[in-house]
């Protein structure tokens, strides 16, 4: 298992490596000057652009740039925004609690929702829980979610009065708040989600129950129960590991229209906001955050795999 | 005489198919005592395996079995679902043709094992282990507590089939079920097998029902022989007075398959056509189609079991075969 860590995330890093110039070269294929941007009123003014393209090293090469930026990122620092006059890392951090609560709420009712649901459709394959069951699927899969938060809104906040319909209080201020906040946006997330989960759980148990261990089991005069959620769930779940991983990593990655919905202040504004604003620095640390929180995800769900698949721990 | 541990009457299993129902079984009886080995031979499709399936209640839910499975007098058919599973494992236990695929991946053989000896009995989970361990080298698993702990896909193919077999004989059932327990493995372990099968039932007197489509695996291990087709039993005998005296041109027709080190032939001998489908038995005799021997009668009426030796029936019209082979 040791080995099997150490030569994964050695993979990682090439990975990463891949994906820090990526950033950083479809950022140079933007169009638009951020110097222009930056110097405000004064972008007529060719000494004040030369400066600013001096002081953001704008005026180097590409590659020397590059260069610049990750030695940096590696010594912590994502740079400077330029619209927001703070230190890159300080914005992310504002704004990751708030992403990572909504994302870990999401998806919590996802797996709630969906894996149960799974399960029980394919147990009860064909006959009517499962007709139901897949029938909610669809209809969580073809609903916008922003149609589905505003239906929300208007039902919990507008009508009923039960919940605020839009703000963020953060956890450590009031959980409470917190979660009346959040929890709309997060069963809106959570719903899309459940369904694929489900469809998922379904098929991969269907697969499983057919297998001869599970005959194996019955023929031992194990309960049903035992059989379904010990020895047919076990196996079905190595794919559903895998589909969850990367959903979640799309929840940690910001939701924009959810978020924009519901005035959360996560991810999904951020990025929204730097990209509108050229504001490069932000771009580059919020993407290079996302994807090492995808790298990591992936890399959990392999380590999940091989504690659900023992036949992978020699491969 | 005592009453027979196993006794299946009537035994037909039907299913309900898209095209209507389908008989895959019919009319089969047998009876089973205690220590005693019986073989089920038959080709694919013939219902020997479905038979054993509807002994033990496992079959797919489109599935109906008629007729009466009675172990030491009670009726299985009609038991409950919570009594089935003290049945199964506990009183009947089964193993399977794919060693491969028959154990869970995702478990050690030893927590499967243990799964079972837990079911059936109030055994702590150490004793349970040190009774694991003690059926995997009685099975003869070299270093048990060692294999105790692997997972099933270290384990070759014959290795499985003993732990599978350990599972089984665990819970000291009074009947095992073994369908085609040596096909999927290679000839010398199949013999090793099939050897740990027979002294295991000598030494517990577990009674087993043997399904092979393998007439060389009869002669090593039954002591009696049901020959299936077509979903009916064609003939039933003392499995020396069979190899001897075979009744049933289907039963002759096997054995001239079996491939023989001691004559020289061209080519195996063959039993012409397939086994017809379920959904469309032939009427009469189900062999009719296919036999050497077919008379007009055998076409329309189809032949009932009947006594043709000690302890041996046959359904057959042209019964008994002797004069066709002095004739030959």
């Amino acid at each position: 298992m040791g080995g099997f860590l150490l030569r994964r995330v050695g993979q990682i890093i090439p990975t990463l490596l891949f994906v820090s110039i990526l950033i950083f070269g479809l950022q140079q294929l933007m169009p638009g000057d951020p110097a222009l941007i930056l110097a405000g009123e004064e972008r007529g003014d060719p000494q004040v652009l030369a400066q600013i393209r001096a002081e953001l090293n704008l005026d180097r090469p590409i590659h020397e740039q590059y260069v610049l930026w990750l030695g940096n990122v590696l010594q912590g620092d994502l740079g400077f925004s330029w619209r927001i006059r703070e230190p890159v890392g300080k914005v992310i951090i504002e704004k990751l609690p708030v992403t990572v609560q909504l994302g870990l709420m999401a998806f919590a009712i996802a797996c709630l929702i969906g894996i149960p649901a799974g399960i029980v459709s394919a147990v009860r394959k064909d006959r009517p829980a499962d007709w139901i069951a897949n029938g909610i699927a669809l209809a969580g899969i073809s609903t916008p979610n922003f149609w589905l938060g505003i239906m929300m809104i208007l039902l919990f906040s507008v009508k009923l009065g039960w919940l605020p319909p839009s703000g963020y209080v953060p956890l450590a201020e009031d959980w409470r708040q917190s979660l009346a906040t959040t929890i709309m946006p997060a069963f809106v997330l959570g719903t899309g989600i459940a369904a694929v989960l489900m469809r998922h759980t379904r098929s991969a148990m269907v697969q499983a129950m057919a297998q001869d261990y599970v005959r194996t089991a019955r023929a031992k005069g194990l309960a049903e129960r035992v059989i379904v959620a010990k020895h047919a769930l076990r196996n079905a779940l190595v794919p559903v590991v895998t589909l969850g991983a990367l959903e979640l990593g799309t929840l940690l990655s910001g939701a924009v229209l959810t978020e924009q919905v519901f005035t959360i202040p996560g991810f999904g504004k951020l990025i929204v906001d730097a990209v509108f604003n050229r504001d490069y620095p932000v771009v580059q640390g919020v993407v290079l955050v996302v994807a090492v929180i995808y790298v990591g995800l992936n890399l959990a769900a392999d380590v999940l795999y091989v504690l659900i698949n023992p036949r992978l721990r020699h491969a | 005489m005592t009453a027979p541990l196993l006794e299946v009457r009537d035994l037909a299993v039907t299913f309900a198919t898209d095209d209507g129902a389908v008989r895959a079984v019919d009319g089969v009886s047998f009876a089973l005592a205690a220590g005693r080995r019986l073989a089920i031979v038959g080709e694919s499709g013939c219902g020997k395996s479905v038979a054993a399936l509807a002994i033990m209640r496992l079959l797919a839910p489109n599935a109906r079995a008629e007729g009466s499975v009675r172990l030491e007098g009670e009726e299985v058919l009609a038991a409950s679902e919570s009594r089935m599973r003290q049945i199964r494992g506990g009183r009947i236990a089964m193993i399977f043709q794919e060693p491969m695929t028959s154990l869970n991946p995702a478990f050690t053989v030893g927590d499967q094992i243990v799964e079972a000896i837990r079911e059936h009995g109030e055994v702590s989970a150490a004793e349970a282990r040190d009774q694991a361990i003690a059926w995997l080298a009685r099975v003869r698993i070299p270093v048990p507590e060692r294999r105790f702990g692997e997972y099933p896909h270290r384990l070759s193919g014959g290795m499985r089939q003993r732990v599978m077999i350990a599972m089984a004989m665990a819970c000291r059932p009074s009947v095992l079920i073994a369908d085609e327990p040596t096909t999927a493995l290679d000839v010398t372990i199949q013999a090793q097998i099939l050897s740990l099968m027979r002294e295991l039932s000598e030494e517990t007197g577990t009674a087993i029902v043997l399904i092979t489509h393998d007439l060389g695996v009869v002669a090593e291990l039954a002591h009696d022989v049901l020959v299936m087709y077509a979903g009916r039993v064609a003939e039933q005998a003392p499995v020396g007075a069979l190899f001897r005296t075979p009744q049933h041109p289907y039963t002759v027709g096997l054995m001239g398959a079996v491939p023989r080190l001691d004559e020289q032939v061209e080519r195996l001998a063959t039993i012409e056509g397939a086994v017809p489908s379920p959904r469309a038995w032939p009427p009469g005799c189900r062999f009719a189609p296919r036999c050497p021997f077919v008379v007009e009668r055998c076409r329309t009426e189809a032949p009932p079991l009947a006594p043709v030796g000690e302890g041996h029936v046959a359904a057959c019209w042209q019964a008994p075969l002797d004069r066709f082979a002095a004739a030959a």
